[in-house]
């Protein structure tokens, strides 16, 4: 064989090597790039979908108050609000399952019209606050409760003005405070002995500096008596239109009373209409920069119960389960701040679904 | 003994190679270029939490009263955890007006994003402001 035909094969198999050896290079470089601009493409996708769902009201625009009605198209956004990110009260509470006439996750996932999208929502309020029962003092005639109130967001102390409702049978008591600059607080709670039965504590606090800025918070607790039983044992309280549904588990029950409470006011509600098992009471439209709590106490043969329920029903959670899900598909959640009856909540969406092809 | 065409295309090879490779090395940088979506995402919340403060006319009364611990407050919490901020504000002449630090952290953070947004006081003496809100993923 010719020295020069040597030449030429090592030749080749050098160039050879090297466009090999430059493609290869060149995919893995670009692979990164082509995924992003792929996944970009979702991201914008799930974008439009969150701000679809807050921006639109719907169809029909009010079938958040219409109990009964499964929208044709779905879309949180209040119908008599020209203000963006302004959420429906009712809207919200139907994507609580412990509302009555909530929309369960198949039929969200059905009237949002994507069906190779999965989601979640998630709305809370903007910081977070918590009870603790410190200590309890008994006297002769009366007795003292000492909770200890935390104001915080992802950790770091909120300063607040605190509101404080104290509610037991007929009894109502209110109390004013504030968090100091390590986010906690101190409440003292007197209750004379002659009184009986499950003590419902609610605190709701508003953000020093901004007064849309509210969180609540409701500890229940034994007074006189054994250990309370969980919330909606003995009703089901389903605030809609803005109309509280109450639906008595025993037909034993007495009502004593029915309150809503927000962080200004306070006030009796006023029956509606009544069956043998149910009855509707009308809620005020507070012009308050808070949420409602829904406050019901009676008796059932010889124990007293209080129970409650918020409106709108925050903080809620629906939809699927990223946590659990393993199937690969890159999830993307998004923040909004959004507003519902004047107050400041975060409401986060998350999306998943097929790869763009 | 290998004749001189031989060792030339031996060459002629190694020199593709060499350019070959330096174009890889110097292209490379180009596909880390900035993560855009995050950037966006940043930039939506930002705008989204300034318009909800000033949606009422709180952003104004802020400014025009001064409270720079309060509008450092609110944006604390509209904010969403893990995001790191710093907010000028500045008058109709571009001159500063804050006088006291409206940030939530001195730790770094990783592709910022800048918005300037223009807020008008709802008091019976109008003002102009300009916002330059700085947000960054904490790294």
């Amino acid at each position: 064989m010719p020295a020069s035909s040597i030449d030429t094969f090592l030749a080749c198999s050098v160039m050879i090597v090297l466009v090999l050896s430059a493609m290869v290079s060149t995919s893995n470089t670009l692979r990164p790039s082509m995924n992003e601009l792929l996944h970009r493409k979702d991201v914008e996708r799930f974008q439009q979908l969150a701000q679809y769902l807050l921006l639109n009201k719907g169809v029909p625009t009010n079938w958040g108050s219409l109990g009964n009605v499964i929208p044709d198209s779905l879309g949180l956004a209040d119908s008599d609000s020209s203000q963006p990110y302004q959420l429906d009260i009712d809207k919200v509470s139907r994507l609580n399952g412990n509302n009555i006439y909530s929309l369960s996750y198949s039929q969200l996932w059905q009237l949002s019209g994507v069906s190779d999208v999965s989601f979640r929502i998630e709305i809370q309020t903007l910081f977070n606050l918590s009870t603790t029962l410190i200590s309890t003092t008994r006297d002769v005639n009366d007795t003292t409760y000492q909770f200890e109130v935390y104001a915080e967001k992802s950790g770091a102390p909120v300063l607040a003005r605190l509101h404080s409702y104290v509610v037991a049978r007929d009894y109502v008591k209110s109390f004013k405070s504030s968090t100091s600059s390590n986010g906690h607080s101190s409440i003292l709670v007197t209750l004379p002995n002659s009184l009986n039965g499950t003590v419902i504590l609610l605190t709701f606090a508003k953000a020093e500096n901004n007064p849309q800025i509210v969180a609540f918070d409701v500890f229940t607790f034994s007074h006189n008596s054994s250990e309370p039983l969980p919330n909606r044992t003995f009703t089901r309280l389903d605030p809609l239109n803005y109309v509280l549904n109450v639906t008595f588990t025993y037909p034993s029950e007495e009502v004593l009373k029915t309150l809503v409470f927000t962080y200004n006011y306070n006030f009796s509600l006023i029956e509606k209409s009544r069956s043998a098992q149910t009855v509707e009471y009308s809620i005020p439209r507070l012009l308050d920069a808070s949420p409602m709590l829904l406050v019901i106490t009676g008796i059932n043969q010889s124990s007293s119960f209080a129970e409650w329920s918020s409106y709108p029903q925050v903080p809620l959670q629906i939809g699927a389960d990223f946590d659990e899900s393993d199937n690969g598909a890159k999830t993307v959640s998004f923040s909004h701040i959004v507003t519902i009856n004047e107050a400041l909540y975060e409401i986060v969406t998350k999306w998943s679904g097929a790869e763009s092809p | 003994m290998l004749d001189n065409k031989g060792q030339i295309r031996i060459i002629e090879a190694f020199l593709a190679i060499s350019v070959m490779f330096s174009a890889l090395v110097l292209t490379a940088p180009m596909s880390s270029t900035p993560d855009l979506e995050r950037q966006g995402t940043l930039r939506k919340i930002g705008t989204q939490v300034l318009v909800k403060l000033d949606n009422n006319g709180t952003l104004g009364k802020l400014i025009e009263s001064g409270n720079w611990t309060a509008l450092r407050q609110s944006m604390d919490l509209l904010l969403p955890a893990g995001v790191v901020y710093n907010l000028t504000v500045y008058d109709e002449n571009m001159q500063g007006v804050n006088t006291q630090e409206v940030n939530n952290s001195n730790q770094q953070g990783s592709e910022a994003v800048v918005i300037q947004y223009l807020c008008v006081t709802q008091s019976s003496d109008i003002h102009f402001y300009t916002i330059k809100l700085q947000l960054a993923w904490l790294k």
